[in-house]
């Protein structure tokens, strides 16, 4: 595995699917769900395009060359639910990304969490919702408990 | 006198059909999404079948599972539910299961979903009655329109496949009942449960509203004897969203930064 300068982190951790099943190709074919990894650097581009949303970033290594990362989000109906437009990210700013690595190419990931450099994030809108149904399992279970 | 009061029945139960269906229409118009945020709703984000759902539920209800987040339970219902979809699959399906991801036209192509796909496409579903005789289906992904004419017609024999078929439709009761053949070649399913189905699918779509007006629930049979050993019946959920609104699917680009050779 490369090693990355200290601008750019990489952290392999557990981390459970945020329901991939919504994604227009088969998530856990391009990428590992059970990691994270997180790089720092300066946008590109970013396309809000369908069916996927895609931001190109360069970050240095820790060599201090450049190297260019994908990172691929929800594409642009599904962003647009959740009040992102084509200005959310904005080409030239530093920012920092976490995301599931792929598993077939280095340098790329699938989105989950965006911080701008004032601190502001953007989060995946899957993660958004993941709380209301964290609620509704525990109102079930609750539910199955009162009826023992 | 009898004669009349024949005839008074008959206009009377004219007059009580289309009654009856501008009532169901008046429950199914207007614009759904994503369903609720709840766990069963979001297992049927994009379709569901019942031995899917009876299997979360089984595991939702055993408390051993209570410490583990219910996206990691879905996912295990969902990989439950993809060998029972597997298990009905033909030989000749079997060949194309799973289809490779990266040789998705959808994905790789901007190419739009044909209906195995679209009739649960994620999003946006608007019903709009056009005319007294045809609904249309629109969807906010690939802003797919679909017309359904509810004149009575057969779908006529020969109809030349096309990417979203021909469908007519019924009231049953208040429930919509859409049936639709023509349908070219396409891929059925999502991720890694996709594979191919042939020109001669059929389905059935049932679209009825929840008692408290809620949720959309659609019950899709699709028959192809090609692709399926029998046929297969699939639910999805919408929640109702009158505020939203169906936005023009007008930036496709091409993934130029997918390569080949999706993990398997």
């Amino acid at each position: 595995m490369k090693r990355f300068h200290r601008y750019v982190l990489l952290m392999l951790l557990p981390l459970a699917s945020t329901t991939p099943v919504y994604s227009h190709h088969s998530f856990s074919a391009v990428y590992d769900g059970s990691k994270q990894t997180t790089v720092a650097g300066v946008v590109t581009q970013f396309r809000f395009v369908n069916p996927h949303a895609m931001m190109s970033l360069e970050a240095k290594d820790a060599s201090g060359k450049i190297e260019k990362w994908i990172v691929e989000f929800d594409g642009r109906l599904n962003l647009s639910n959740f009040g992102w437009t084509a200005e959310s990210i904005k080409s030239g700013e530093h920012v920092t990304v976490t995301g599931n690595p792929s598993h077939t190419e280095s340098n790329r990931i699938f989105f989950i969490k965006l911080v701008h450099a004032d601190g502001t994030t953007l989060v995946r809108g899957a993660l958004q919702r993941n709380s209301d149904i964290e609620e509704d399992r525990r109102q079930r279970a609750r539910e199955r408990d009162q009826q023992k | 006198m009898k004669r009349r009061s024949i005839f008074l029945a008959l206009v009377l139960l004219a007059w009580m059909t289309p009654a009856r269906s501008q009532s169901g229409f008046a429950k199914l118009e207007g614009m759904w999404s994503d369903p609720p945020s709840t766990v069963v709703g979001s297992f049927c984000f994009f379709s569901c079948t019942d031995t899917g759902i009876e299997q979360l539920n089984k595991l939702l209800d055993d408390p051993a599972n209570d410490s583990l987040p219910a996206n990691e339970l879905i996912g295990r219902a969902k990989v439950f539910e993809g060998a029972y979809i597997k298990g009905l699959l033909t030989q000749e399906a079997l060949k194309h299961y799973p289809l490779d991801p990266l040789k998705d036209p959808g994905y790789t192509r901007c190419e739009p979903w044909g209906l195995a796909r679209q009739m649960f496409a994620p999003h946006q579903l608007e019903i709009r009655q056009r005319g007294k005789d045809r609904v249309e289906l629109l969807y906010g992904e690939w802003t797919a329109r679909r017309t359904v004419y509810m004149d009575g017609r057969k779908i006529p024999a020969g109809t030349k496949p096309s990417r979203l078929g021909y469908s007519v439709g019924r009231w049953d009761g208040d429930t919509l009942v859409v049936e639709t053949s023509g349908v070219a070649a396409n891929i059925f399913g999502v991720a890694a449960d996709a594979t191919l189905h042939s020109a001669e699918l059929r389905t059935v779509e049932r679209f009825a509203r929840s008692a408290d007006g809620k949720t959309l629930m659609l019950t899709a049979t699709l028959e192809d004897a090609a692709t399926f050993r029998q046929p297969l019946v699939l639910k999805k959920i919408w929640g109702w969203a009158p505020d939203q609104k169906i936005a023009a699917y007008d930036s496709c680009e091409l993934p130029a930064e997918s390569k080949t050779g999706g993990k398997r």
